[in-house]
């Protein structure tokens, strides 16, 4: 697949990247629409309360209101999700701060707001639990029916006693994560129409636009062609776009008003009102031999996954996956448990329980490493993974996991380099380093196919019909790349067509790191589709045999040297209203001789992708603050598509790292209210980011993936974090095991 | 409803509004011209700088700006920047260094980024990161933002 290549690897300009430096880039809150009413959302103020009333008669009757809606009105599921546990708005109980409870449509949004006030709600509030392990313990209060525990995972290999048995040293530690919110600047936000025929379109801000129809499908009672689902440019997702919550609201507005209806859910809404990632408390036990052989690892995993489902249970088993890190450990039992609590609902965020899973193991190592007296790289190189290793899980890895030892090579090398770096006087420096793993797709046995279409356009441009949305990462750019190389066209005779279910093949869910792979293998297999087409709809035109014809660079060649462009088969196709078009979708491989089935429905993982990242922090012992001054981040990426958009996704996904490691922590406040504004939740600014920022970005191609490209967006946030912590502790002595490393923890320890 | 009556240069054209009092300048932007560059990313909070605009050439948070405050002043938005179809230099150099993923932060930097060099053509990356200190971005961790601002800068490409 490493053949010579035009295109792949080349940093091309995004093509909607002028609109949005200029601001003509609309997003779904931009778009204007005739007629367009607005709806506002009354939550609730309790974690949990039974609601006694709801009277709206006042509210109904003031100027502007259309409608005041609540579960009553719901006209078909009154639930829905991936575990449909999740009311469109709360029905008797309320089960978090935030949850919407009343709706309220006005012909202004002021309106919609003096009405909302005039909604009186009469609560009894409830006993509530909002941690999972007070959550599990008899006599809890419910958040459901069917008690706190939403589901377990259990991941066993080897024999525990035994390993532990031959363990010269065994660590055990507890760590812990907190809440954080996804924080993409665009917050959640949806449009929807009724139209003359009655059907509806929606504009969702979404990575899951066929997930959402079929979502709003239910709660309406339509059939979903009834529905059409349209995405503009989206403000960034991180994960926390796996929702159809504002989706389905937005929907059933404009339905239950045969109207036009916005709703924009505000930063406070935002916060508790959608997917963050999830708390959790790790403990690990670790058996090691003196040499720093890994033989055992006991892993128990508290996750609190909050009121609703969401992706809950999925990220549950890939954090139960990524405990044991990019490591060979022969003897492991893993136990995960996640957990309703009376709290904002937690589900999909970037690295999906991988950043949870090694703060834990990468801060475990170090300590680790510290009692053997060994070199923490050096432990680390003496348990790497393997091809031919078994996981945990008994997937035997493959050439997948190549490129993880140069990574840590080149991160030990980083190290020294950093280590040279005198302190900056009255500060205290150290480095620490990190190793991650990530996987790419869905898992097992659950659907992970992507669909899409080219189309050969008139003019002989190529369309794809891409069947997911871009989030902003460059999605459209990478399936565009691929295209124009495997076609041999300039970059910019490939377009993507804007995203609207009425046209589209599903592309799935825009996630999981495998939209490089998946969309990837795509329009490769489009690419050839549309080729074939072109060959014999050229030679049924020019009436000769088709193995006289040839393709190259978007032209057909006979022998001889006569050429045609694309165009002027497309253009007759066109007309003759039969264009040229070629199905192009892929699915991701998990093959039944090579991947264990006695796992749950998710599980296992079969593709990784590997990191290390290294960092260099000063620490200012009197004021506990943290600076992190140098970050060398080396990734193997299996190959290089578009170098500006891989530099971006490691670049973001370092500054998301440095903001779990130091800053963020959605908590509750001392007045019972949680961290909703940015006020408070400090995300990183340009002033926070490494003054040394190092990219590293290893080429070990993926056995099958595009040109031998892996995934990327979600593992550059992995390491950061315990890479962080274990700078820190390099300079201070201090190991902070709860995220964030917030300088009132660290001054207290240092002290 | 008290109304007010407001003057001020918009993108370099005169407007007389009349409008609510109390109303933001983001609000009426976004609502009365259907300038949707500068978005709200924060709640009105004045945390996030998406709706940073220019206002006598200063960098301001249209989000907490009264529109009875912008009487007599002007105000330059995104959409002012470049002639239609033209990319200042600024946006040049953004889109040039891959400074964009989604977008949503890109005007308010590039307004803020477009304050600074007025003040300081040549700007160090410590004054580059203070000065976009109070623009949040999710995507790009920053530094192709800086690098963006750099070039611009370097290649002294912002003439009024």
């Amino acid at each position: 697949m490493n053949a010579e290549t035009t295109l792949i690897g080349q940093p091309e300009i995004r093509k909607d990247a002028a609109a949005k430096a200029d601001g003509a880039a609309r997003y779904t809150a931009d778009l204007a629409l005739p007629n367009l009413t607005y709806a506002t959302l009354l939550r609730s103020p309790h974690h949990h309360a039974r609601i006694c009333s709801i009277d709206t008669a006042r509210a109904r009757c003031l100027p502007g209101v259309i409608a005041v809606l609540t579960a009553a009105d719901v006209p078909g599921a009154r639930t829905f999700g991936m575990i449909p546990d999740q009311p469109v708005l709360a029905i008797d109980e309320v089960r978090h701060i935030g949850e919407p409870v009343v709706l309220v449509v006005a012909a202004s949004l002021a309106a919609a707001k003096s009405a909302a006030a005039q909604v009186k709600i009469t609560y009894e509030p409830l006993p509530a639990v909002l941690e999972p392990k007070p959550a599990l313990a008899p006599g809890a209060p419910l958040v459901h029916p069917g008690g706190n525990l939403l589901a377990q995972f259990n991941v066993d290999s080897g024999d525990l006693n035994a390993g532990f048995a031959a363990a010269t040293v065994i660590l055990e530690e507890d760590f812990s994560v907190q809440r954080v919110t996804p924080g993409y600047m665009e917050t959640e936000n949806s449009l929807a129409r009724v139209n003359a025929d009655s059907s509806l379109s929606v504009w969702v801000s979404s990575q899951e636009p066929f997930i959402d129809r079929a979502c709003i499908a239910a709660v309406l009672n339509l059939p979903a062609e009834r529905i059409q689902v349209l995405s503009t440019v989206i403000g960034g997702a991180f994960g926390g776009k796996e929702d159809s919550s504002l989706a389905v609201l937005t929907a059933f507005a404009a339905w239950a008003t045969h109207g036009t209806v916005r709703i924009v859910n505000d930063r406070r809404e935002s916060f508790v009102a959608h997917p963050k990632r999830h708390p959790a408390r790790i403990h690990l036990k670790l058996g090691a031999k003196k040499d720093g052989t890994l033989v055992a690892l006991q892993g128990q995993v508290w996750m609190n996954t909050g009121a609703y489902a969401s992706y809950g249970p999925a990220v549950g088993s890939l954090l139960t996956e990524m405990v044991t890190g990019p490591y060979h450990i022969p003897n492991v039992s893993i136990e995960t448990q996640v957990v309703y609590t009376h709290t904002p609902y937690s589900g999909a965020m970037r690295g999906f329980g991988s950043p949870q899973a090694h703060f834990a193991i990468e801060s475990a190592l170090d300590m680790l490493a510290a009692r053997l007296g060994l070199d923490a790289a050096e432990l680390r190189r003496r348990n790497l993974l393997h091809q031919g290793d078994l996981l945990p899980t008994r997937v035997r890895v493959n050439e997948t996991a190549l490129g993880l030892e140069r990574c840590l090579q080149e991160a030990t090398a980083a190290r020294e380099r950093l280590r040279c770096i005198p302190a900056t006087p009255g500060k205290v420096s150290g480095v620490g380093l990190a190793l991650a793993m990530q996987s790419m797709g869905l898992g097992a046995k659950v659907p992970d196919t992507s669909s899409h279409r080219l189309e050969w356009l008139p003019d002989g441009r190529v369309l794809i019909h891409l069947g997911a949305p871009d989030l902003g990462q460059g999605l459209i750019t990478v399936a565009e790349q691929i295209t124009a190389e495997a076609l041999e066209l300039p970059f910019e005779r490939v377009l993507t067509a804007p995203f609207d279910t009425r046209d589209v093949p599903d592309g799935g869910v825009t996630c999981a790191s495998r939209m490089t792979y998946l969309v990837g293998n795509a329009m490769l297999a489009g690419a050839a589709g549309l080729k074939k087409q072109l060959l014999a709809n050229g030679a049924a035109l020019l009436q000769v045999p088709l193995d006289q014809l040839s393709y190259a660079h978007g032209e057909l060649l006979l022998p001889g040297g006569r050429h045609y462009p694309a165009s002027e088969f497309a253009s007759r196709a066109a007309e003759a209203g039969q264009p040229l078009q070629a199905e192009a979708a892929a699915t991701f491989p998990y093959p039944a001789e090579t991947t264990p089935q006695h796992l749950p429905a998710g599980m296992p993982h079969v593709k990784f992708i590997f990191a290390a990242q290294v960092a260099r922090v000063e620490v200012d012992p009197e004021l506990g603050t943290v600076t992190v001054t140098d970050l060398v981040a080396i990734h193997d990426l299996g190959k290089v598509i578009n170098r500006l958009t891989a530099e971006g996704q490691i670049e973001g996904g370092v500054s998301m790292g440095l903001g779990y490691a130091l800053y963020e922590d959605m908590n509750l406040k001392a007045n019972g209210q949680w961290v909703d504004s940015f006020t408070e939740y400090m995300l990183p600014t340009s002033r926070d980011m490494p003054t040394r920022l190092e990219l590293h970005m290893l080429e070990y191609p993926e056995a099958d993936g595009p040109f031998g490209a892996k995934g990327l967006a979600e593992i550059t946030v992995v390491p950061t974090a315990p890479a962080i912590a274990n700078a820190v502790y390099d300079a201070v002595n201090v190991r902070v095991k709860d995220l964030p490393i917030t300088p009132e923890k660290l001054y207290a320890a240092v002290q | 409803m008290k109304t007010l009556t407001v003057h001020f240069t918009l993108n370099d054209a005169p407007q007389t509004l009349v409008t609510a009092a109390g109303r933001t300048l983001l609000e009426v932007l976004r609502q009365d011209f259907g300038l949707t560059g500068a978005k709200d990313a924060c709640g009105g909070e004045g945390e996030c700088g998406a709706c940073t605009v220019l206002l006598d050439g200063e960098a301001v948070n249209a989000c907490l700006v009264l529109i009875g405050q912008v009487e007599g002043r002007r105000v330059l938005t995104i959409e002012g920047l470049a002639p239609a179809g033209e990319l200042h230099p600024i946006q040049a150099a953004f889109v040039a260094a891959g400074a964009i993923q989604c977008g949503f932060c890109t005007p308010g930097m590039v307004l803020a980024t477009k304050a600074l060099l007025d003040h300081t053509p040549h700007p160090d990356e410590n004054e580059i990161r203070t000065a976009l200190a109070g623009n949040l971005c999710r995507c790009t961790g920053y530094t192709k933002i800086v690098a963006a601002v750099q070039m611009a800068a370097d290649k002294g490409q912002n003439e009024r």
